[in-house]
């Protein structure tokens, strides 16, 4: 799902830097609240927990598998403020130590998986688990890969608006939303399913212990 | 420090890699990464390569295909973006061949730690799922079921938990025995 560097204009990502900016202090101010004095440790242990995370194989039918993100179990155990920050490093240190994603790409990728996905995963189990605990389970781990797509779909779909030359060529990202939309939500909502189950799974795993 | 300043450089010249449309300025700037990578510059140069080139090619060939429906297509663009994705990614590995990482994040002391920590534990969860995959792999005779699949990513996945809570229980206990948690011994603890 990670957009790479270079497609996003100076206008997305330097104005997606001041609103992250935002929203990890604001994280940082949630947990310092909640957590006690192990905040630097099980912030960093979790950081790569979801980043291994991230390796854990999604079978597909016809022996061939994705790699999960594994942002809506994690957003169900810990909450979303926690997930926000631990993918956030993840995406941070993927950028500059394992050359995955890219810096001008992490504010918008930290937003929208890290923030938008862990809050969506979380409202998902809430309104769902009084009927049913794997109903709510299952929607966290789909929203959790569908509301990230929506919203980077949105942010690539606005880049021919938003940065092309006079001639009216795209300088970033060439395609409009009518193109993003559904080549990369239609995807995600299938995978979605794969990362549902396998929230049902291991969140089940965890809590009958 | 000099890690630093390296960080603020690269930060400036990925935004200004993305403030120019030129593809000249692109590739002159290019040669500039090629120089700073020196020797390394064929093996980062690969690995660059390898790392755009799925996105690149999707978004090229998407791009070159609206010739096909009518649409007006610019090669000039195409380069342009080429170009502009193959510099920063480049950049990009120069900065984590050239720079001490830990030591440029060093501006914030919780930063830094939160880097470190953060470093070596993926080092070693990456190990273990290694080790989980492998042991999966050599205990295995036919392909997996879809089901079966599931159970044992979900297995996996419950063991890297597993070892999350006892690693972060384990490094909070040795920093508090270490005084890190004190305000008066935080700085010394740290190394400050």
């Amino acid at each position: 799902m990670h957009v790479p560097d270079g497609f996003l204009s100076p206008q997305t990502y330097l104005p997606a830097y001041a609103a992250a900016a935002g929203a990890w202090a604001y994280a940082v101010r949630q947990l310092r609240r909640r957590v006690d004095e192990t905040l630097l440790p099980r912030l960093a242990v979790l950081s790569a927990l979801g980043f291994v995370l991230m390796s854990v194989v999604l079978p597909l039918p016809g022996g061939t598998s994705v790699h999960a993100s594994g942002i809506g179990i994690l957003a169900v155990v810990f909450g979303p403020w926690i997930t926000f920050a631990a993918v956030s490093l993840v995406l941070l240190l993927q950028a500059l130590v394992f050359g995955a994603g890219g810096i001008t790409v992490l504010p918008v990728n930290a937003l929208a998986m890290g923030l938008g996905g862990s809050v969506a995963a979380c409202l998902g189990y809430r309104l769902l688990t009084p009927v049913d605990e794997r109903a709510g389970l299952f929607a966290a781990g789909w929203l959790a890969t569908v509301v990230p797509a929506v919203l980077i779909a949105v942010v690539l779909g606005i880049q021919p608006a938003i940065a092309h030359s006079a001639a009216g060529q795209p300088l970033f990202f060439p395609f409009d939303l009518a193109v993003t939309l559904p080549a990369v939500v239609v995807p995600h909502a299938i995978l979605g399913v794969g990362e549902g189950l396998l929230t049902v799974l291991v969140v089940g795993f965890l809590r009958r212990r | 420090m000099k890690d630093r300043l390296l960080l603020l450089c690269y930060a400036a010249a990925v935004i200004a890699a993305t403030s120019v449309h030129d593809p000249r300025w692109l590739a002159g700037g290019l040669l500039v990464a090629v120089a700073l990578a020196g020797r390394q510059a064929p093996a980062i140069g690969w690995r660059a390569l390898r790392a755009v080139l799925f996105f690149s090619l999707l978004v090229t060939v998407g791009y070159a295909a609206g010739a096909l429906f009518g649409q007006a297509v610019s090669v000039d663009y195409l380069i342009l973006i080429n170009i502009r994705v193959y510099l920063l990614i480049f950049l990009t590995f120069v900065l984590a061949a050239r720079v001490d990482l830990l030591r440029a994040l060093n501006f914030s002391r919780d930063l830094a730690f939160l880097a470190t920590l953060a470093l070596s534990q993926i080092i070693t969860f990456r190990r273990l799922f290694d080790d989980l995959r492998l042991a999966a792999e050599s205990r295995r005779l036919r392909r997996l079921r879809l089901r079966e699949g599931y159970l044992q990513s979900a297995a996996a996945a419950v063991h890297l938990f597993d070892r999350a809570e006892h690693d972060a229980r384990e490094i909070a206990l040795a920093m508090r025995s270490r005084g890190f948690f004190q305000p008066e011994a935080k700085g010394d603890a740290r190394g400050g």
